[in-house]
């Protein structure tokens, strides 16, 4: 339904933000992981047809959308990462507008929007200018906004932040839901948002399609791989350098330590069945050429913290 | 303290740099320079006695571009720097600042001195093509850099001074804030600048006195007859100017006292605000929110997250989307609901004063008893009450951050259209009391002049609107273009309201609805561009 082939894009200055990705989305959730940076509101960008690629085609039924985008713009639903409203108007009013835009007919977008309020539950709060709105609310108006002309295809970046875990999983469930007949495409980099309800999940890092498969497919690129050991606290640093490590756990007895390793790494090291997470980072650890990353928070831990 | 100060306004100074904007800031600043030392056959002129000017030595060519920039920079560089505090808030950089040690009067006085980094990078651009123009223009060849440039410290520095400090003290005022603010500052620079020239005012005025007197003296030395009075501004000549000879002038220590005095008036009227400054908590700056908040749970009542994702009861009782979008949306004609849309976001937030306003001006332009008198000043007025709700235009899609989800709609000409039908729409409700008189006395010159009014004013607040995405330019330039109209200036009489007095009137309406449709044009090109170009 969706193609994306041989999508490059290059900002100004040089950074290459998509590189040389294809992709093809039928009706099913897709879950795009990747790390912050990767390339996946850029990608979701140039699939929406807000912004144009470099090079490579999006072709939507066979139709060129990058040259001709309406067509694929008449079918879609697409909230952004960052979106603002117009703080003045209520939510009807906003989404009559919109549906407006969309080209919508009167008489069926009076009625959708009816529904749509009832469905992200905003009936209540339908008087109130949008200023007036918590962020929560807002990322609501934005759902209903993905959902007026009743799109083929969702694109929806980073849906879940800014909710708390409720609407969270409220959202999920109604993705997932919507994902029986149409194409949705998710990004995120938090995995729990994609494990318990996408069927497809692709992995980006530096820009390009690390993999792509079913959870399990993912799960079983890294059965046999996952352990935990327990160590010294002193020893903390050693292991982070040596090892992919998904968890640390301080305990009493020391630290307890979820690591990635193709062999017994430790004697005494149990085997755990992998999850999601653990293939993420098997993934990306791979695109980085092993390296064990150190990010925001992971510092060595100092000897003598139990 | 002096650390953080500086840090604040070198960094807020260095964004604002790094911005594409400034480039433009800049060549405006060099053709300034240019407009001031025109060619001796060119039909304008900056500055004059009478029907002489100086000839351009580096004394004179110092003055007439220093006073040029503290003339026109004061008025421009208002709008160019009143964004300071602004950009805190919208970058949410402010909310970072206001959990710093950082004192808001330094906060404040590093804004200030931001401002005037940026309006004083102007004047040197502008310093540096009076040099190149005395050059250029050959008149004099002997260059004497103090004679060119002390005018630029004494005259124009104490004059953006007090422009970035009054920048900051309008920011900081909630009524000033608004597009109130920048119609008032053009009405304090048109004050200010005319009789800031005159003889005998605190401080010397704008500082121009002192010069003026100077040049008076060496004229009547150089035995010149001077016939008329000193102009300071853009003016149109019909023939050349005679020449005289004007070698500086030595300010007294009284003079130099003055402009060092206004600077410090400037760096105090910077630091005012912080008696009010709310340090960008929305408790203190929106106190429409309480209202809000009320409805909301109780603050700090911890809420106990229930999260149930498969639970048996929870999936039998909650409807489904297919049970509850029961709707199938169909295509449909949207034109008119994409016009109404677009007036309710137009007018989205006006105050009930202002339809009290038009509706007064509506009724007076209705029934006034002289047609002459509804076209010459009802019509003005009419069409110079909604320009703040014009501004609007082209700019809220970017302004509320609506763009990136807008950006994947279809029919992006046919939305731009709608815009700006409902900015016509605007204009047109706005001069209806004229209208309907120029129907009724069936005057069709006037109802061309008024239709090509009516078309232009929504074609450049769009196009201006559409390029620089802020409302503050169309602001600063559909008010002077306005107030040449309103003071009988017939060469912008883009509305017909100088028909009955105007070589001009019969050629106005046609050009008006080109020079429409070429701003219209602009739009729609401006939008292409944008999006083959993004980032």
């Amino acid at each position: 339904m969706l193609d994306l082939v041989d999508i490059t894009k290059v900002y100004k200055g040089g950074k290459r933000a998509v590189d040389d990705l294809t992709m093809r989305l039928e009706p099913g959730m897709l879950g795009l992981l990747g790390p912050n940076g990767a390339g996946k509101s850029s990608l979701m960008r140039i699939a929406s047809t807000v912004t144009r690629p470099t090079s490579g085609k999006v072709l939507f039924h066979g139709e060129d959308a990058v040259a001709r985008p309406n067509a694929l713009r008449r079918a879609l639903g697409y909230l952004p990462q960052d979106f603002g409203v117009y703080p003045n108007l209520t939510s009807r009013e906003f989404l009559r507008y919109m549906a407006a835009a969309k080209g919508v007919s009167a008489r069926t977008a009076k009625a959708r929007i009816d529904e749509l309020l009832e469905l992200v539950n905003l009936t209540e709060a339908v008087k109130r200018p949008l200023g007036k709105y918590s962020g929560g609310m807002l990322r609501r108006v934005g759902i209903a906004q993905v959902l007026l002309a009743d799109p083929q295809v969702i694109i929806v970046d980073e849906p879940t932040a800014g909710l708390d875990p409720e609407e969270r999983v409220r959202f999920r469930n109604l993705l997932s839901e919507l994902a029986a007949e149409k194409v949705v495409m998710l990004s995120t980099h938090i995995v729990s948002d994609v494990e318990s309800v996408a069927s497809d999940i692709a992995v980006m890092a530096g820009g390009r399609l690390q993999r792509r498969g079913t959870p399990e497919d993912l799960l079983r690129s890294v059965a046999g791989q996952v352990w935990e050991v327990l160590v010294d606290p002193s020893s903390v640093p050693a292991v982070q350098a040596q090892y992919t490590v998904s968890r640390l756990v301080r305990t009493t007895e020391g630290v307890r330590i979820r690591l990635l390793s193709k062999e017994l790494p430790y004697e005494g090291a149990v085997q755990l069945t992998p999850d999601l997470e653990d293939a993420y980072l098997g993934i990306i650890r791979q695109s980085e050429g092993g390296r064990p990353a150190r990010g925001f928070g992971e510092r060595p831990l100092r000897a003598g913290a139990v | 303290m002096l650390q953080m100060l500086t840090g604040l306004a070198v960094a807020d100074f260095r964004d604002r740099v790094r911005r594409p904007a400034y480039v433009v800031v800049l060549a405006a600043a060099v053709a300034l320079g240019y407009v001031a030392v025109p060619d001796s056959d060119a039909k304008w002129m900056i500055m004059q006695i009478g029907d002489h000017r100086g000839v351009y030595n580096s004394a004179y060519v110092g003055m007439v571009t220093a006073l040029a920039a503290g003339l026109w920079i004061t008025l421009g560089g208002f709008y160019i720097v009143r964004n300071s505090i602004e950009r805190d808030r919208s970058t949410r950089v402010g909310q970072l600042l206001a959990a710093t040690p950082l004192r808001t009067s330094a906060y404040m006085l590093g804004k200030f001195l931001s401002n005037l980094m940026l309006l004083t990078s102007m004047l040197g651009v502008l310093a540096v093509t009076a040099l190149i123009m005395q050059l250029a223009r050959g008149e004099s060849r002997d260059v004497d850099l103090l004679a060119l440039w002390q005018p630029f410290v004494l005259i124009a520095l104490p004059l953006v001074a007090m422009t970035a400090a009054l920048a900051l003290l309008f920011e900081s005022l909630p009524v000033l804030r608004t597009g109130l603010g920048n119609i008032l500052w053009f009405c304090c620079w048109m004050v200010v600048s005319t009789a800031g020239q005159g003889p005998g005012l605190p401080l010397d005025g704008i500082g121009v006195n002192s010069v003026v007197r100077s040049m008076y003296a060496d004229m009547v030395a150089q035995h010149i007859e001077v016939d008329g009075s000193f102009s300071l501004g853009l003016t149109y000549l019909d023939k050349p100017l005679g020449l005289f000879t004007w070698d500086g002038f030595t300010p007294t220590a009284g003079y130099v006292l003055g402009r060092v005095t206004l600077l410090l008036i400037a760096a105090a009227i910077a630091v005012l605000p912080a008696l009010w400054f709310g340090r960008f908590d929305p408790a203190r700056s929106r106190p429409g929110r309480s209202a809000a908040e009320k409805q909301e749970p109780a603050a700090g009542t911890v809420q106990p997250v229930f999260i149930d994702e498969v639970g048996p009861y929870d999936a039998a009782s909650r409807p489904s989307v297919a049970t509850l979008l029961r709707t199938r949306p169909e295509p449909g004609a949207v034109s008119l609901r994409l016009w109404a849309g677009e007036v309710r976001i137009l007018l989205q937030g006006v105050r009930w004063w202002w339809w009290l306003g038009a509706g007064f001006l509506f009724l007076c332009g209705l029934t006034a008893p002289e047609l002459h008198g509804i076209i010459r000043v009802m019509l003005p007025l009419s069409w110079i009450w909604p320009v703040l709700i014009w501004s609007r235009l082209g700019t809220q899609r970017h302004e509320h951050g609506v763009e990136g989800m807008l950006g994947a709609y279809p029919a992006v000409r046919r939305r731009i259209l709608a815009e700006w039908a409902a900015g016509l729409t605007v204009t047109v409700v706005a001069g209806a009391g004229p209208l309907i008189r120029l129907i009724a006395a069936a005057d069709w010159l006037g109802l061309a002049g008024w239709t090509g009014g009516a078309l232009f004013i929504p074609s450049l607040a769009m196009a201006l609107g559409t390029l620089s995405r802020t409302h503050r330019l169309f602001q600063a330039v559909y008010v002077p273009l306005w107030y040449s109209v309103a003071n009988g200036l017939p060469i912008f009489d883009f509305m017909g309201a100088l028909r009955d007095s105007s070589e001009l009137a019969t050629v106005q309406p046609p050009v008006t609805v080109v020079v429409s449709a070429a701003l219209l044009t602009v739009v729609f090109m401006a939008g292409v561009l944008r999006r083959f170009s993004r980032d």
